[in-house]
């Protein structure tokens, strides 16, 4: 017997995913927001009697009429249309039980498709506190299901929860709401029609048919299989009949589920007098200061402030830390290993390639917690509320500022967070903008062109966080600018609406936040110790041959070998940027990671293999590096410049593969390559040309 | 009769509550889209919002919980004051 199959399901936020890693113990991802989760993740949990069994967990929603492609999953997979995905056998299905009322009208949906749920009221807690009281046993009997008070972030409850899943026989509800007459007839002849024509089970058919008078589009409903030519004739002549009349039916079936919903309600809540509910003023205020117009910004612009500071300032002794530790273990291995092609392949090609990347591996760790304790506060949404103006005035929806801020760690999970906005040419614009924020594998550029700008001497932090700011900002404001422009233009449509929950302020839960960043930076030195590595030791090899004649210095060297010649290839196209065929193949070279610049210049600018050169850091190899006529190359101006570059230009191969999946189309990843990289040339050209005007 | 007129005086979209107001939702008006969306989220007609704050995007309270919309959002939801 194969095991069964659950599947997690509830409301935006109501911790499904925290449920999830409890059952399963695996480490889904979780946040204190709304779209944390936007693919379905499976994983096996155990009960007590060691009995496998699968569990699905699927993007919140608010109901099965999906509008937006994270919620379709959860319709999808209910229904059994995903190929890739078993129906599922059983149902648990989570509410915040501080919120029932609300949670309730997706249960009764849920109840409709007519499998065996199980109803988790979770936050028990939090409905305590909010001085809520739930007559469970009332709720269980009114609805003939299993229900489950639990604190899933505690532990608490998912012993019974796993017990109520391990019963070979689940209840099915008995519980029923009383469709409005005048809508009764049409479901019970779209059912029908669907188990004929369609070949739909029974109680599929009814929750189908429902779906289908509930959302005005119903291809949308249908998914990739039509519906039956005679199915919709019934809906189309139904339809026709109620608006002829006058009637919204949508409506009327939404208000008939909500009124079941405060039926059930007015039964099982049983509500402590206001004065429990004492948090309420202290949350009113919070709200109210960190949304204000002035006291708001105030807040939020410390907030980044704080955060790009410390990044400078912390992160400062462990950064000495393993750069001293990579310069031992190089000189280690340069004194044990005899000398030779592949001594030479390990210290100037690998150990040099991870040294100028692992070193930013503190200040990556600070970004991402930072960005973590944020998210698990409540912060990151009142943020949002604030970024909502201007977004709109862009024409974006608020919802865009959780994907774009996750840009700012990486774009690739702020791409995936652009499935919670339900307008497509809303969401093609997020898209097509996200990258413009600076991601982390940037840092590492900003942070090295920062140490190149004043040589020798130590950059103060202030000023480092204030050449920080510029180019974040920069990346921002150029998103926005262009996501104007595409509004205006090549994604023109209506104004979005922002309608989004306010999750609790909560205090972070620091080993949430800890581990999340652990996953993130576990994530970054795989990358490195992979992709990085590998290019570092095939950067080394192209800049090693072909060999040039004995005794020649190690910039003809490099100049004879592969690496020399693409860059100088592509020298034509960036001189008036300033920059040489050296830091043009640094720039090629970033088309399989950004921060991978760092380690090719660590790499060409080391090939010499020379062990004195080889101890002075790089920011000391890159301000000694000339053009040919003996002018120095990295002047302050070329290193603003090149910053200016790796904030506009879009040099990312993952990023890429990620916008064609999400937009199933190769024009926009296209279009996104051409535009972005365009900008940066044509800000470099003129900043570049102007400086040297100006004798910069 | 009078009373009649005043209750129409007091019906108005929700972004016209000041904060602190109260209203009972009875109707939703425009994109239908829009206002099924809007009714799952809590706003169904009879449920009784309060306005927390807010200029453009406005933070209300709804069956138990904190949600904020921008104007053009809140601008469908048709509310009766209420006292208290």
């Amino acid at each position: 017997m194969r095991a069964p199959v659950y599947a997690l399901v509830g409301n935006p936020n109501c911790g499904k995913s925290t449920l999830f890693n409890a059952l399963t113990g695996l480490k889904q991802k979780v946040g204190n927001y709304p779209g944390v989760t936007v693919e379905k993740h499976e994983g096996i949990a155990y009960s007590q009697h060691g009995q496998a069994m699968k569990v699905i967990d699927l993007p919140g929603a608010y109901s099965l009429a999906s509008r937006s492609p994270d919620e379709a999953v959860m319709r999808d997979v209910l229904l059994g249309r995903r190929e890739d995905t078993p129906q599922p056998d059983r149902i648990v299905c989570i509410v915040d039980a501080s919120n029932l009322e609300r949670h309730l009208y997706q249960v009764l949906q849920i109840l409709d498709l007519g499998r065996p749920v199980i109803l988790v009221l979770n936050m028990m807690d939090l409905a305590e506190n909010a001085g809520v009281k739930i007559r469970v046993n009332y709720l269980e009997r009114m609805l003939g299901i299993p229900v489950i008070p639990c604190e899933a972030n505690k532990g608490r409850g998912i012993i019974e929860l796993k017990l109520a899943m391990s019963r070979h026989e689940l209840p099915l509800s008995k519980h029923r709401w009383d469709i409005p007459a005048a809508i009764a007839p049409a479901v019970s002849e779209l059912q029908a029609s669907l188990v004929d024509n369609d070949s739909k089970a029974p109680l599929i058919a009814r929750a189908e048919a429902l779906l289908l008078l509930t959302d005005n589009d119903h291809v949308r409903v249908a998914g990739s299989t039509p519906l039956h030519a005679k199915t919709e004739e019934i809906l189309r002549s139904w339809k026709q009949r109620w608006s002829a009349e006058g009637m919204d039916w949508s409506a009327l079936l939404v208000k008939a589920r909500f009124a079941e919903v405060q039926r059930l309600c007015a039964e099982v809540l049983e509500r402590r007098d206001a004065t429990a509910d004492s948090k309420r003023p202290f949350v009113d205020r919070l709200d109210s200061v960190l949304t204000h117009q002035i006291w708001g910004w105030l807040i939020f612009i410390s907030v980044m402030g704080i955060l790009f500071f410390s990044i400078f300032t912390l992160a400062e002794y462990p950064m000495n830390w393993i750069d001293s530790g990579m310069g031992l273990l190089t000189n280690w291995v340069r004194g044990a290993m005899p000398a030779g092609e592949l001594r030479d392949l390990i210290t100037d090609g690998a150990l040099s390639g991870m040294r100028g990347i692992v070193i930013f591996l503190p200040q990556i760790l600070i970004l991402f917690f930072s960005i973590g304790l944020l998210e698990s506060t409540g912060y990151m949404a009142r943020a949002a509320v604030m970024m909502d103006r201007i977004m709109g005035k862009v024409g974006l929806s608020g919802k865009a500022f959780i994907p774009l801020l996750s840009s700012y760690a990486c774009a690739i999970p702020g791409i995936l967070a652009t499935r919670t906005i339900e307008d497509r040419k809303d969401r093609i614009t997020t898209i097509l903008v996200a990258p413009l924020m600076s991601c982390s594998a940037r840092l590492p550029v900003y942070l090295l062109m920062i140490a190149a700008l004043v040589p020798g001497t130590h950059v103060p932090a202030l000023v480092e966080t204030g050449i920080m700011l510029l180019m974040y900002s920069l990346g921002t404001f150029g998103a926005l600018g262009y996501a104007w422009l595409f509004r205006r233009t090549l994604l023109k449509g209506t104004p979005s609406m922002m309608m989004m929950e306010m999750p609790a302020y909560q205090l972070p839960s620091l080993r949430i936040v800890v581990r999340q960043m652990l996953d993130r930076a576990s994530a970054f030195l795989v990358q490195a110790g992979t992709v990085i590595l590998s290019l570092s030791i095939l950067l080394w090899a192209l800049a090693a041959y072909p060999k040039a004649p004995p005794g020649s210095t190690a910039q003809i060297q490099l100049e004879h070998s592969y690496a020399g010649e693409v860059g100088r290839l592509i020298e034509p196209a960036i001189k008036p940027l300033g920059f040489n065929w050296q830091i043009g193949v640094g720039l090629v070279s970033s088309f399989a990671a950004r921060e991978v610049f760092v380690s090719t210049m660590s790499v060409i600018f080391n090939v010499e293999g020379n062990a004195k050169t080889n101890m002075i850091p790089l920011r000391d190899a890159l301000h000694q590096a000339r053009w040919s006529d003996g002018r120095r190359l990295f002047t302050p101006l070329v290193c603003f410049n090149l910053m200016l570059f790796y904030v506009f230009a879009m040099q990312c191969l993952s990023t890429v593969a990620v916008v064609y999946r999400e937009t199933k189309s190769w024009f926009w990843p296209l279009f996104q390559v051409f535009y972005m990289t365009g900008t940066a040339w044509v800000v470099c050209f003129v900043v570049y040309q102007l400086g040297h005007l100006a004798g910069l | 009769m009078s009373s009649e007129s005043q209750n129409r005086a007091d019906r108005v979209p929700l972004t016209q509550l000041l904060a602190g107001e109260k209203g009972r939702v009875y109707d939703l008006k425009g994109e239908s889209t829009v206002c099924a969306r809007l009714r799952e989220m809590g706003f169904c007609e009879t449920a009784i919002v309060e306005k927390v704050g807010g200029g453009y995007t406005v933070l209300c309270q709804v069956c138990g919980t904190r949600i904020a919309l921008n104007s053009r959002a809140a601008d469908h939801i048709l509310v009766e004051k209420i006292e208290g």
